[in-house]
């Protein structure tokens, strides 16, 4: 499976930091993961807060606001991080796993009636974008909206209007949640005070930015690796069915493997030696997730797929105070994802895929996919 | 069967009488506050983190390497410091009490 490729084995046996640069900037990235992990936990070294840079390439043409929390530092990302914490772990609310079952079911039985589909189009983006309306607490009408957004929010044609065109529709679901408010994130967000203060309305689209745009491309296409791995791996299912406890060990395996997010960045406030590599103020250094995720001095044979990896102390979600708001989101759906389809599956036959190619100056990653059709067998047939 | 005892940051106690699996298990199952336990016991996220009080620290005992290597980036790591996951509780540790650790 191409996903399973390792693009930055030999540049991590050479040195904890590649240097590289994208779109013509110069940004070493850490590749081991015990230095990925102290990059992660110091940032007032390695910071965060600023707006629009921490994704690496900086997303200052297709958005117009800083994301909270994560593009900020501590005193400050507490207090932030703290008013949306409590949408954030609504996936361990019993009520909501219950929802996102009955979502995983539907969606798996309609799939099943089909002679073939198309996972990122058909399954993927339709999961997330009704798991979306659960983790938000709005109207499960809204996930219709969101589902003609397509994989990324911005990246997709016209970055910039599309980009523009989210900021608006956000914009409008905070003044609606105004007039009538409810239990919902946007209502939250506009009651919420800040240092004794009402957020202001960049703040809380910069919130809602990051709802929407951080956990899409990156739960789709964790679900279609996830599909397309079980597709090549009928055995996995069966695994499962027989070891259901495996199920939460199975899923963190995929996060380190499948993680989407092959870096992020982190600004350098003052010159910064990183390992050998000077980075001037203001200049970035990459976290290099995925290739932390594959370190062969903390990961056995770290390429393969063990559905029982224990332990497995992955940053798929990110390491740190920054780490990942939606990873109990991520993982309540993919234990949901994988437990359904281990009792329902006996295989899924791949037909068609394509996949998503990464190519930067120094390396090319194969993860992901631009399309994969596949066909769902039925365990009862 | 086996007690323990949470306390949250907040003071608050949690007791659990018939205590079976490991304390991030329990922990989630009597939602003690503070104990998230997001990776589902892989050693992956510190989110299970508690103190062990001196006088139980030989009962429980050291964790493992790996382990020792997600504390140690915890800033609020403790030479008392375990993860509950990796503590699997047993008729010998009947009457343990931890506290649960403050997170970020």
């Amino acid at each position: 499976m191409d996903s399973l490729r390792d693009p930055f084995e030999e540049a991590r046996k050479r040195c904890p930091v590649l240097s590289t640069e994208f779109q013509g900037e110069s940004i070493p990235m850490i590749l081991r993961l015990a230095e990925v992990r102290e990059a992660a936990k110091n940032w007032e070294t390695f910071s965060s807060d600023a707006p629009r840079r921490v994704p690496i390439p900086s997303e200052e043409s297709v958005r117009s606001v800083r994301q909270y929390p994560i593009e900020t530092n501590p005193p400050e990302h507490t207090e932030y991080r703290k008013i949306v914490e409590p949408f954030f772990r609504r996936p361990l609310l019993p009520e909501v796993k219950e929802k996102l079952d009955v979502l995983l079911g539907k969606l798996i039985g309609e799939m099943l009636a089909k002679e073939s589909f198309e996972v990122i189009q058909d399954f993927a983006i339709p999961l997330q974008s009704h798991a979306l309306t659960y983790l938000l607490n709005v109207d499960a009408k809204e996930a219709e909206t969101w589902i003609g957004w397509g994989v990324h929010v911005f990246k997709e044609g016209d970055g910039e209007s599309k980009g523009a065109f989210m900021e608006r529709y956000c914009q409008q679901m905070f003044e609606a949640a105004e007039e009538n408010p409810g239990e919902d994130f946007f209502s939250a967000l506009n009651a919420a005070e800040y240092q004794g203060r009402k957020l202001t309305l960049e703040e809380k689209l910069g919130y809602a930015n990051l709802a929407f745009a951080g956990g899409r491309d990156t739960i789709i296409q964790t679900v279609a690796c996830i599909l397309g791995w079980f597709a090549e791996h009928p055995e996995g299912l069966q695994f499962l069915r027989e070891n259901p406890k495996s199920i939460n060990t199975a899923c963190e395996e995929f996060f380190r493997l499948f993680i989407p997010l092959t870096h992020i960045g982190r600004v350098c406030p003052h010159t910064t030696d990183v390992h050998g590599h000077e980075v001037p103020p203001g200049g970035r250094v990459s976290l290099g997730w995925f290739a932390a995720n594959r370190d062969p001095e903390v990961f056995d044979n770290p390429n393969e797929v063990k559905l029982d990896r224990k332990p497995n102390p992955h940053v798929a979600f990110g390491f740190g105070i920054h780490n990942c708001l939606g990873a109990h989101h991520a993982r309540a759906i993919m234990r949901g994802l994988v437990t359904k389809l281990s009792q329902k599956l006996k295989a899924i036959d791949l037909l068609d895929f394509e996949n998503h190619v990464e190519v930067e100056k120094d390396y090319t990653r194969t993860g992901g996919y631009e399309h994969l059709k596949v066909k769902f067998q039925s365990l009862e047939s | 069967m086996a007690k323990v005892t949470y306390i949250t940051q907040d003071g608050n106690k949690v007791e659990v009488d018939n205590a079976e699996g490991n304390l991030m298990e329990i922990a989630l199952d009597n939602a003690v506050e503070g104990i998230d336990g997001s990776c589902g016991g892989v050693c992956s996220c510190s989110t299970c983190h508690v103190y062990i009080p001196e006088e139980w620290k030989a009962k429980v005992g050291p964790g493992n390497d790996d382990e020792e290597a997600v504390l140690s980036s915890n800033e609020f790591n403790t030479d008392r410091s375990r993860l509950g996951c990796q503590i699997e509780m047993n008729e010998d540790l009947d009457g343990l009490v931890v506290e649960v650790a403050p997170s970020y």
